[in-house]
C-alpha cells in the first residue's frame, strides 16, 4: 500500500488530475448544478478536442525536449489551405491531405532547421509561427474562403455520435489518436528512444538512439496534430478565419505543464497532457458559469502553472524521499 | 565588374529621368492597431490599396504583430514618420498614446487622418485633421434599439452584452452605446424587471461560443445577446446545438464577415451593423490627395452606422465576397 501511495505521488498530472476534480465541484456549486449540465457539457466537449489534441502534440514534443510555438499558426494554416483548395475545385479529401502534407512538411522544417543548425527549437519555431500566420493571410488573399454548410462532409469530423447530442465526432477522433499516442510513447521502441532523447540527449546518442530523427518526428506530430485540430474547429464552426489559433501555443504550453511534463524534457505524459488542457477549459468556462469577471481568466491560468509546477516537484520529493520495504 | 557598374549607372539614369519629367507620387503610410490575419482589416486595405491605384500614390499598410499593441503601434508610426511621408493614416484606439507622435508628424507637414477608431475625444484629443469611420457609440446604440424592436414585449429581460476587446475604446464604446440604450429603457419601464450583464466575450469565434454558452447554461433566462465585433457568430451554432430555435436567443453584432452573412440566412442573428471597411481604406488617400493637390482639408466621414437584416443579406453578400463591404 505504501509502495503504491509512493508510486503515486511520483506520477506527474497526480496534481492536476486532483485539481481538476477539485474545480469541477467547485464549479459545480457555484453555478447551481449548471456546469455539469448536458448543455454546458456539449459547450465544453465541442471545444476541447481541438485545444486537446494541441496539447498532445506539444507534451509529446516537450517529453522528447523541445518546443513548438508555430502550433497556433499551423493551426490556421491548414484549414485555410484546405479551404482555398476546396474552393478552387479540388476533392474534399484530396485538399485535406494536402493541407496535412503542409504541416508535416512545416514539422520537419522546424526540426531539421533545429538539429542542423543546433538553435533552440524556441527560436526555430517562433519564426515559424509568424511565417505560418503570415502564409495563412497570403493564402487567402485576406479573404475568408466560403465553403457552404454540406457542400464538405463536416459530420465525419464534428457531426453528433449520440442521440443526446453531447459527443462530437470530433472526440472520438481525439480519444482514438491520444490512446495511439500514449500507447506510441509507452509501448514501443520509438516511446523509449523519445524519453531517453529528452532526458538525456548525449547518453540516448550514445546507446546508438538516432535522437536527431526522434526529434524531427516529434516536431512532424505535433505540426499535423496542430492542423488537424484547426481543420476540425473551422468545420465545427463552418468559418475558416486566419486568426483562430493566436494565443494557443502558449496555453499548449501551460496544459503540457499543469499535466506535469517537465521543461527540461524526458518527463511527462499524455494523460497529462489532456488533463492540463481540460483544466484550462474548465476554468475558463467555470468562471464564466459561476459570473466571475472573467477579465481574472489569464490569471486563473498563470496561479494554476505555477501552482501545478511546483506541487509536482513537491510531491515527486516527497514520493523520493518515502521509504518502502524492499522485497527480502 | 565593369558590367554591374554599367547596370547601376543605367539604373540611377532611368530614376533620375523618372523624377524629372512626373510629379513624385504621393507616399501615404496606413498604420493599424490590429494583426494582418484580422479579416475586417482585409477589407479596409483594398479599399485604400485600390485607391492609392488610382492616384498612383506609393502606398504601405503596416499591421502589428501582436493584435491590438498600442506600443508597436507607435513605434510603426515612428519608423513611418521617419520615413517623411506625405500622410499618415492610422487608427486611434488610445486617448493618449498617440497624442505625441501625431502632434510631430503635423509639426512635420504629414497630413494625418484617423481612420477606423478615433480618439474618445475626437478633434480635441489630439491633433489628427480627420476621422473616417464609425461612430462607436451611436453605433451600439442603434443595434440596441433596432434589436429591442424584436424583444419579448412583457415580462422581464435579461441581456448579455459581449466586450470582445476590453480597454479597447472600439469594443467598450460600442458596449457603452448599447448599455446606454438598455439604461434608457430599464429607466423608461420602470414596472418591467429589466437587467443586463458584460462579460469579457474574447476575439475568436471558438473562444466566444465556448464562454457565452456557458453563460446561457447558468443564465437560462436570457433573452438576447450583443457582440461588439463578429463573434455572436459563433453563438449561433451553440443555440443550434441546444435546439434552440432562431430567435429564442436573440443575436446582434457588428461587421459583415461571411459566418455573419450565413446565421442571418438561418435567423439567428436578426441584425448586423455594418461600418464600410471598404470606404475607411478608400476616402482617408482621396482626402490626402485633395489636401496635397489642391489645398482642401481633410473633414470627418462617418462611414456608417447601416443596420443590415435578413433580408438585405442577398445584396450585401456580393459585395462582401468581393471585399467591398
Amino acid at each position: 500500500m505504501r509502495r503504491l501511495f509512493k508510486l503515486s505521488l511520483q506520477k506527474p498530472e497526480l496534481v492536476s488530475a486532483v485539481l481538476l476534480i477539485v474545480l469541477a465541484l467547485v464549479f459545480q456549486m457555484s453555478s447551481n448544478a449548471a456546469f455539469l449540465s448536458l448543455d454546458n457539457m456539449r459547450g465544453i466537449l465541442g471545444l476541447l478536442p481541438e485545444t486537446a489534441l494541441v496539447a498532445v502534440g506539444v507534451t509529446l514534443l516537450m517529453i522528447c525536449g523541445e518546443f513548438d510555438l508555430s502550433v497556433g499558426s499551423v493551426f490556421a494554416l491548414m484549414p485555410m489551405t484546405m479551404a482555398v483548395l476546396i474552393v478552387g475545385g479540388w476533392p474534399f479529401w484530396l485538399a485535406v491531405l494536402t493541407g496535412l502534407a503542409l504541416c508535416a512538411f512545416i514539422g520537419f522544417l522546424n526540426g531539421w532547421l533545429t538539429i542542423r543548425f543546433d538553435i533552440p527549437s524556441f527560436i526555430t519555431t517562433l519564426g515559424m509561427m509568424f511565417m505560418a500566420r503570415s502564409m495563412t493571410v497570403v493564402v487567402s488573399g485576406g479573404f475568408p474562403p466560403r465553403i457552404k454548410p454540406g457542400e464538405v462532409p463536416s459530420w465525419m469530423f464534428v457531426g453528433f455520435v449520440d442521440d443526446g447530442n453531447l459527443i462530437r465526432a470530433s472526440v472520438l477522433w481525439f480519444a482514438g489518436i491520444a490512446i495511439l499516442i500514449a500507447l506510441l510513447l509507452a509501448r514501443t521502441n520509438f516511446g523509449n528512444w523519445i524519453r531517453a532523447t529528452g532526458g538525456f540527449m548525449p547518453a540516448a546518442a550514445a546507446m546508438g538512439i538516432p535522437t536527431g530523427k526522434v526529434k524531427i518526428a516529434c516536431f512532424m506530430i505535433c505540426s499535423v496534430l496542430a492542423g488537424f485540430a484547426g481543420m476540425i474547429q473551422s468545420l465545427r464552426l463552418n468559418s475558416f478565419l486566419p486568426s483562430i489559433g493566436e494565443g494557443m501555443e502558449l496555453q499548449a504550453v501551460a496544459a503540457a505543464v499543469i499535466g506535469g511534463t517537465s521543461l527540461a524534457g524526458g518527463i511527462g505524459s499524455i494523460l497529462g497532457g489532456l488533463i492540463g488542457a481540460t483544466l484550462i477549459r474548465v476554468i475558463d468556462n467555470g468562471m464564466v458559469m459561476s459570473q466571475v469577471d472573467a477579465s481574472w481568466f489569464k490569471f486563473a491560468i498563470g496561479a494554476l502553472t505555477i501552482f501545478a509546477v511546483v506541487g509536482n516537484a513537491w510531491l515527486r520529493r516527497r514520493g523520493r524521499a518515502m521509504k518502502v520495504e524492499t522485497d527480502k | 565588374m565593369k558590367k554591374i557598374k554599367r547596370l547601376a549607372i543605367a539604373a540611377l539614369m532611368s530614376t533620375a529621368a523618372t523624377g524629372a519629367f512626373s510629379q513624385d507620387p504621393l507616399e501615404i503610410v496606413f498604420t493599424v492597431h490590429s494583426g494582418a490575419s484580422n479579416t475586417f482589416w482585409q477589407a479596409v486595405q483594398k479599399g485604400y490599396e485600390d485607391a492609392c491605384t488610382k492616384i498612383a500614390a506609393n502606398c504601405q499598410m503596416v499591421y502589428v504583430q501582436t493584435d491590438g499593441s498600442i506600443p508597436e503601434q507607435v513605434a510603426n508610426m515612428e519608423a513611418a514618420i521617419a520615413r517623411g511621408p506625405d500622410a499618415l493614416i492610422t487608427s486611434i484606439v488610445d486617448n493618449t498614446a498617440f497624442d505625441d507622435v501625431i502632434q510631430r508628424a503635423r509639426d512635420a507637414g504629414i497630413v494625418v487622418i484617423a481612420s477606423n477608431v478615433d480618439d474618445l475625444e475626437g478633434a480635441a484629443g489630439n491633433a489628427r485633421q480627420a476621422f473616417v469611420g464609425q461612430g462607436f457609440e451611436p453605433a451600439g446604440y442603434g443595434l440596441a434599439r433596432s434589436q429591442w424592436a424584436n424583444m419579448p414585449k412583457e415580462g422581464p429581460l435579461h441581456i448579455l452584452v459581449g466586450v470582445s476587446g476590453p480597454g479597447q475604446n472600439w469594443s467598450e464604446t460600442r458596449a457603452l452605446g448599447v448599455t446606454n440604450f438598455l439604461d434608457e429603457m430599464i429607466a423608461a419601464n420602470p414596472d418591467r424587471k429589466i437587467t443586463y450583464e458584460k462579460i469579457d466575450s474574447g476575439t475568436d469565434l471558438a473562444i466566444t461560443s465556448d464562454r457565452v454558452g456557458a453563460y446561457l447554461s447558468a443564465r437560462p433566462e436570457t433573452n438576447a445577446y450583443f457582440d461588439t465585433g463578429f463573434w455572436h457568430a459563433g453563438v449561433a451554432g451553440v443555440l443550434r446545438d441546444r435546439g434552440v430555435p432562431p430567435g429564442q436567443v436573440l443575436l446582434g453584432g457588428f461587421d459583415l464577415v461571411p459566418v455573419v452573412l450565413d446565421e442571418m440566412d438561418t435567423g439567428y442573428i436578426q441584425v448586423a451593423v455594418d461600418q464600410q471597411p471598404y470606404e475607411q481604406g478608400f476616402l482617408p488617400v482621396m482626402m490626402v490627395y485633395l489636401a496635397k493637390t489642391v489645398g482642401l482639408a481633410p473633414v470627418n466621414i462617418n462611414t456608417g452606422e447601416a443596420l443590415v437584416y435578413p433580408k438585405d443579406v442577398a445584396s450585401v453578400r456580393e459585395l462582401s465576397e468581393k471585399g467591398l463591404r
